[in-house]
Parts: structure tokens; sequence; C-alpha cells
């Protein structure tokens, strides 16, 4: 099996007159972590978020495991196990941090009519997720109101809560940002922990020298369309790259 | 106890269990809908046509009336779901116009003159009258409350309140929005339905001005003063607006002033209601009982 | 033909005066995306003000002076000490305090004027019209040529003045108009006091064309005018304003010529819900 997971052909998405998204192909291949770079208004989050149908684009197509994905309502393309976090966190706030995970991991009942009906108190998923809590560092927290969680956790819960649905990729917007240095490698490890047991990842970074350590390969893209694709090592390397990206503002994480 | 007393018992009995199927839609599940009476009407107008027009008592009517419920509520649901926010607000208003003016002008409904002549409800041979009724009532509520607080605690629930607290983050941990927005609409119109069978059933006599907007406003007003998205609640809001008026009947014509007011100022400095988070009465049960989660 | 004629202008006057109340209702939904089913509170004060301010000085300009001050005051009140505190809050919150001010004013009217109807005996100074068979009364006259003065003054205001600039970037997002050095929350004062002046007009109005002011006269206003601003397009004013005209005229021509078996009051709305599946935008409005 050596189909990518994810192929994306030709994938644009036009508000109007703006090209958010322009004509962009990539592939993210199994077990691999792809970050996608750029800068401020490069389409990175847009890209996610038609991928996860949260958008339909307005041209190019997109194949999960050989199937058409583009056009699928958000909650069918988290059914086939596509997990994702969101750049603003939008946590479940006035749930505990507990049901929070809970609401993901019921993703198996909720498409049976039946058994949205038992309960999940003492369900099995609520061990799961407890364990999801645990993996993440929030096991502690388990009862606490979600919306009164420093940015730090509602990330990690953010990270949880598509844990509990990605069953083969994984995506993380901007998990990094606004943390502190301690808690990025935190969450580094825990990135590498998930590959680990089989996941793919594909996240967006700003910070370059994170995503230069974490992934194994690199998309930068500017304006909506691709720059460069490669190794970390060919990206840092390429001469559009640093004219756009590193040379405007990433000299100092770069560096 | 005096007739008067069990009157307004049964009364509101009747809204609570209202207030319950609307405290599923707003608090559950985060959807407004200003036209709830509208569905109550339908459950009374349905009873009532089946009592004195097929003959069907009380029991054998109620699955129907349960079932028209539902499937209004579907039919009405499907188109104002899809539509924003303050749309929802707007169009649930005006279903509640139309619904009632549909009751108001076609003689099928009886026109302006109503449905009179409703049977009592029999069970084991005797005709409930009085405290029977109520505690037909009462039995009822508690019917629908167990049901309230079993979605608190199943799947179904669970995926509402996540649609509440944040749509496009719910969808994207599988849950379809459509679908459990309809569930919770649907839920919500047959409680309706159901308190709107026991008006009928009570009343003996319904018109259409008895389902008008006004009663929206007072079932929305009994969900938000008792606490939206909380299990007790609607019922310590129907209580309360139930009792309210009986309480400034000496104001005589300053009552519905004091009523008004009273919701404009519990709205302005309590919006989360009685029994919501951060609730001046929650602030002193917790104070009250040390430990408790505040 | 000149029934149908006179019918036509007939249903164009209450479109009028339908748009000068739904217009307040378009500019505060614009810029604090609240409900604001108080206005109709606000337009049946001004009718009742306006009333007791022409009985007392018989000067029917002083009236509408007086009314449109007392009732830009009673907007701003609404708007500063209800609705901005509530801002925060899910939308049906401040849409239910709308809603208790509504009812809490009709109540205060029918304690202090009485439940009864009182009629609003002033002569507009505005010419009658006859021509080829059709009567265009002063009424009628007045109630056009005042609608279209509003909506000029209004659209002069927003589209040629420094206010009218500040006050469509504050309904664009009200953050950036504060970082761009707008004072935001005083153009939503201002927009409350525009709208509200316009209500106590229409209040006025309303009443010398059916001589009729009563406590509950804005009951159902409150809730047709929010059909209106939706098949209008949520916050266009120009849509409430076409919005209003084309119901005004169809409520009329429908009732008198097409005896559908439903209260005029009740087409609004089905109105709206055909426009919720046909056009969800409203008529001009823009996604």
């Amino acid at each position: 099996m050596n189909r990518p997971l994810l192929e994306i052909t030709g994938l644009s998405k036009h508000f109007g007159g703006l090209r958010a998204v322009d004509g962009v192909s990539f592939d993210i291949r199994r077990g691999e972590i792809l970050g996608l770079l750029g800068p401020n208004g490069a389409g990175k989050t847009v890209c996610f978020n038609l991928i996860s149908g949260v958008y339909k684009p307005t041209a190019g197509q997109i194949s999960f495991d050989g199937q058409r994905t583009d056009g699928l309502a958000p909650h069918v393309i988290a059914g086939l196990g596509i997990g994702r976090t969101f750049q603003i966190v939008k946590p479940f706030a006035h749930l505990t941090v507990l049901e929070n995970v809970l609401a993901a991991r019921g993703i198996a009942h909720y498409r049976h009519l039946p058994k949205i009906w038992s309960s999940w108190k003492t369900s099995a998923e609520r061990r799961e997720a407890l364990s999801l809590l645990e993996r993440v560092g929030l096991s502690e927290l388990a009862d606490r109101l979600a919306g009164l969680l420093p940015l730090g956790n509602l990330r990690r819960l953010e990270i949880a809560r598509a844990l509990a649905v990605a069953r083969t990729l994984l995506l993380l917007d901007e998990s990094f940002s606004g943390l502190r240095h301690e808690e990025i490698t935190q969450i580094e490890a825990l990135i590498r922990s998930i590959r680990a047991d089989g996941l793919t990842v594909l996240l967006i970074e700003h910070n370059m020298r994170v995503a230069m350590g974490l992934c194994d390969r690199l998309i930068v893209l500017d304006h909506g369309r691709k720059l460069a694709e490669g190794r970390p090592a060919e990206v840092r390397a390429s001469e559009a790259v640093i004219e756009a990206y590193l040379g405007r503002k990433g000299s100092a994480h770069a560096a | 106890m005096s007739g008067y007393l069990i009157t307004l018992g049964t009364i509101i009995a009747i809204n609570a269990i209202v207030a319950c199927g609307l405290n599923v839609i707003v608090g559950f599940a985060g959807q407004i809908s200003l036209g709830h009476a509208a569905f109550f009407g339908i459950g009374a107008y349905t009873a009532a046509l089946l009592a004195t027009q097929a003959g069907l008592s009380f029991w054998a009517a109620l699955p129907c009336v349960l079932g028209m419920s539902a499937f209004i509520g579907l039919l009405l649901g499907v188109p104002s779901l899809r539509v924003r926010e303050d749309f929802l607000a707007i169009t649930t208003i005006g279903i509640n116009f139309i619904v009632e003016a549909i009751f108001n002008n076609f003689e099928f409904f009886g026109g302006a003159l109503g449905i009179g002549g409703i049977p009592r409800v029999g069970m084991f041979g005797l005709k409930l009258r009085g405290t029977e009724f109520l505690v037909l009532c009462l039995f009822f509520l508690v019917v629908v409350m167990v049901v309230c607080w079993w979605l608190t605690r199943c799947w179904a629930g669970l995926a509402c309140f996540a649609l509440r607290e944040e749509e496009t983050a719910a969808a994207s941990v599988g849950i379809s929005p459509v679908r459990f927005k309809l569930l919770a609409f649907v839920l919500g119109t047959c409680m309706a339905g159901l308190g709107g069978a026991l008006y009928a059933h009570f009343m003996r006599f319904i018109a259409a001005s008895d389902f008008a907007f006004p009663l929206s406003v007072s079932l929305l007003s009994m969900v938000v003063v008792g606490g939206m998205g909380t299990l007790w609640g609607p019922i310590l809001g129907a209580c309360i607006i139930g009792v309210l008026p009986e309480v400034f009947r000496p104001l005589v014509d300053y009552r519905i002033l004091f009523y008004t007011m009273l919701l404009l100022l519990m709205i302005r400095f309590q919006p989360g209601g009685l029994l919501g988070e951060n609730s001046a009465a929650r602030r002193v049960l917790a104070k009250m009982r040390p430990g408790g989660r505040s | 033909m000149a029934l149908f004629l006179e019918q036509l202008l007939n249903g164009l006057a209450t479109g009028s005066i339908y748009a000068l109340v739904t217009l307040g209702l378009a500019l505060v939904y614009g810029i604090m995306r609240i409900l604001h089913v108080a206005h109709a509170a606000v337009y049946t004060i001004g009718a009742y003000v306006g009333l007791l301010f022409f009985n007392l000085t018989g000067s029917l300009l002083l009236a509408v002076l007086g009314s449109m001050a007392v009732c830009a005051l009673v907007g701003v009140a609404i708007e500063r000490f209800v609705y901005f505190p509530l801002l925060k809050y899910p939308p049906f919150v401040p849409l239910i305090a709308s809603i208790a001010i509504l009812l809490s004013v009709e109540e205060l009217c029918r304690l202090i004027a009485g439940p009864q109807i009182l009629t609003f005996n002033a002569k507009l100074p505005f010419p009658d019209f006859h021509l080829s068979g059709v009567t265009v009364t002063s009424t009628i006259t007045a109630v056009y040529c005042i609608t279209a003065a509003v909506l000029l003054l209004l659209w002069f205001i927003t589209t040629k003045t420094e206010l009218g600039l500040a006050m469509r970037a504050a309904s664009q997002d009200m953050a950036v108009a504060d970082a761009m050095g707008i004072n935001s929350h005083l153009i939503v004062s201002v927009t409350f006091v525009i709208g509200s002046a316009i209500a106590a007009v229409a209040g006025i109005l309303v009443g010398i064309y059916f001589n009729q002011v009563y406590p509950t006269m804005g009951a159902i206003p409150a809730y047709k005018t929010l059909a209106l601003i939706v098949v209008g397009g949520l916050g266009s004013v120009p849509g409430a304003v076409v919005a209003s005209l084309l119901l005004g005229m169809a409520e009329t021509l429908l009732i008198g010529y097409a005896n559908i078996p439903l209260p005029r009051d009740a087409l609004a709305f089905i109105a709206m819900i055909g426009v919720l599946m046909w056009r969800s935008q409203g008529l001009l409005g823009s996604r």
C-alpha cells in the first residue's frame, strides 16, 4: 500500500476576488509528520478547512484513502477518522474537560439512531476518554469546565478531542502558538508519540524552528500557492522560500 | 386543597411540561424558539379534534398527538434550523403567527369559535377532575423530567450540548448539526404537544388565542428565569411565572407592569437564570454547602 | 380602475409607514446585531408624546420635534442601560429584554393615558389632489412627502457625511472601528437617536393617518417589522424600505382583491418564510 493517505490535486478556494488557495497539489504519505508553512494569509488554515469540510473547494479534488472527500460535510469527514484542532481554540466551554473529549469519543454512536440513547456515564468510551486525557496530561482537570482553562491546557484539550476522532489522520492548526517554551517541548514529544502509534499528522506551524525539528517533510504556501516542498533541509535552502518567508519575517525564528 | 389552588397547580404543571420541551430546544441544543406556543396549540387542537370528531379517548389519541407534534416539528424544523440564529428567532415568531391564523380562520379548526365540548380524561372508568387530573399532569411532568434527565447523560444529549457550545467544533468531531438540532427540536415539540393535549382536556374548550405569541414569550421567560439548560430551571420558572401574577393580584392595575418589569430586571441582571451558572442562587447554595462545586 | 389606483396609493402609504418603523430596526440590527423589538415601544411613545404636545401647544411642528427628542432619549436609554450590557450574551437574551421593554411600555401607556383609543385630530398642512377621478387625501400626500424627506435625509447622512462613514465602519466591525479612532459606542448611540427620532415621526403619522392612538398600537408592528427586515435582508436599510413598500401594497391589494382566508397580518410572515426558502439573504442583502 504505497498510495498516499491523502491526495490533494489542483485545490482552489476563492472568496469573491480573493484567491485564498489557488491550485495547490500535494500528498500526505502514511505515517509521516507533514508541516504546512507560510506567512500569515498564505492559505494554510483555508487548506485545513477544505480538507476537514468546513469549506467546499472552488475547484480541485481531495481524496482520502482513494475516496473523494471534497464536498462532504465536516461531520462525515470526521467519521472517516480525520480529527482536527483549531488555531483559535474552540472548546465546548460550559462542558467539563472530560465531557469535551467524550463528545468527540461518541463519534461511533452518532450515526446510529438507537445507540445515541445509551448512557455515556458507564461506557467504555468514558475510560478511553480518560486515558486520552492522561496522555495529554489533563487527567487531573477532568471535572473542570473547559472554558476556565488557560490557553496551554486548551491546546492540549483540543489535541485530545481531535485524537478521540482521529483513527488515521490528525490535523493540527498551530498547536504551539501562544505557548511557553517548556509547553512546546511537551507537545512536540506528544506529537512524536502520536506518530509512533501509527497516525499520520498534518500540522500548520508558524514557528520555523519547531516545524524544522518535528516534521519529516514541509510544504510552504504563499499567497495561496505552493512555493516549495521537500525535506526541512531542502526547504530551508530554497531561494524562493528564503525570499518569501524567511527573508521577510522568519529570520529570527530560523536562526 | 381549594379548587383555585388545584387549577393554578394544574396550569403550572402543564406549563412546566411545555417549558421543559422548550428547554430541550433552547437550553440543551442552543436553538432559539419563539414559537413554542404554536406546538402547544398543535397538540391541543389535535387532541381536541380527535376527541370531539373521531371520538377517541385521551389515551388512544395520545400517540397520534405525539406523532402529529413530531411530524409538524420535523416539517417546520427542517427549513428553520438551516437558517442563522437571528433568522431562527424571527422564523419561529412567524410560525407562531401563521399557526394561530390558521386555527383562527379555518372552519375545520372551529374558526374564531374554537373547539368546545372536549371530554374529561377517563381512567379506570373514572372521569379525572380536580386533584386527580393534577396528579395525572404531575405524572406526565415526571415522565418529561426523566427524559430530560436521561438526555443529560446519553450520547444524544452530549451531542446537543456540544452543538450549543461550538457548532464548528462539534461538526469536526462527527456530530451532524442538522440531525441533532432536529432531534432536540422534535423532542421539544413532542413535549409541547403532550402539554397541549393535557391543556385541551383540562380546559375542555380551546381557541386560537390560547396559543398566541405572548404565550411563547411567557414560556421562554420561564426557561430563562429558571435557568436555561438546567434540569430544574424550567420547573422553577413555570412556578414563578405562574404564581407571580397571583401574588401581584392585590396590585390590581399595576400587576402586569410589575410582572413585565420584573422580567426585564431579571434578564438584565441575571441572564443565566436563577439556577444558571454564576447565579446568585447558585452562589448562596455553594456557600451553604461547603466543598460543593460552585 | 380608479378604485384600484386608490387602493394602490393607500397601500403605498401603509408601506411608507412600515418603512419608517422598519428603518430604525434595520439600522439597529445593522450596527448591533440585536432584534430591537422595543423599537415599536419607542414608536408608541412617539405617538403618545406627540399627541400630548399637540394637545398642550396646538402646534403640530412642536409636537413632532418634542416627540422626536423624547423618543431619542428613550432609544438611547434602552441602548445604554439594557442592550449594551447584554451584548456578550447569546442574541436571544437582549431579544427577551427587548420584548419585556415593549410589554412594560404598553402597560405604562395604558396606566398613564388609559386603555381607550385616543383620537389625533390634527390637520396636516398638505394639499389634497384630484386627478381624473382619483383622490389623494392630504394625509396620504403628507405620508408620501414626509417618508421621502426622511429617506433622503437618511441617505444623505449615511453616504455623504463623516458620521455616515463612521456608522458604516462600526456596522462592519466595532473593534476595528475603535482601532481606527472611531468611538463606536457613541456611534451606536447616535444610530439609536436617529432610528428613534424616525420612529417618533412614524408614530405621529400613524396616529393621524388612522386617527387612533392606543397602548398596544406597537404590538403588531413590533413583529411585522422583524419579518420585514428579514425579507429586506438583515441589516440592509434599502432592503427594509423596499420590503416595507411591497408589503404595504401587497396587503392592501391581496386583501382587497384576492380574498385570501388569512388575516393581513400573517402575510408578512408568509412572505418572510417564502424569502427564506428562496433567497435566504433577503431581497437586497448580501452574504
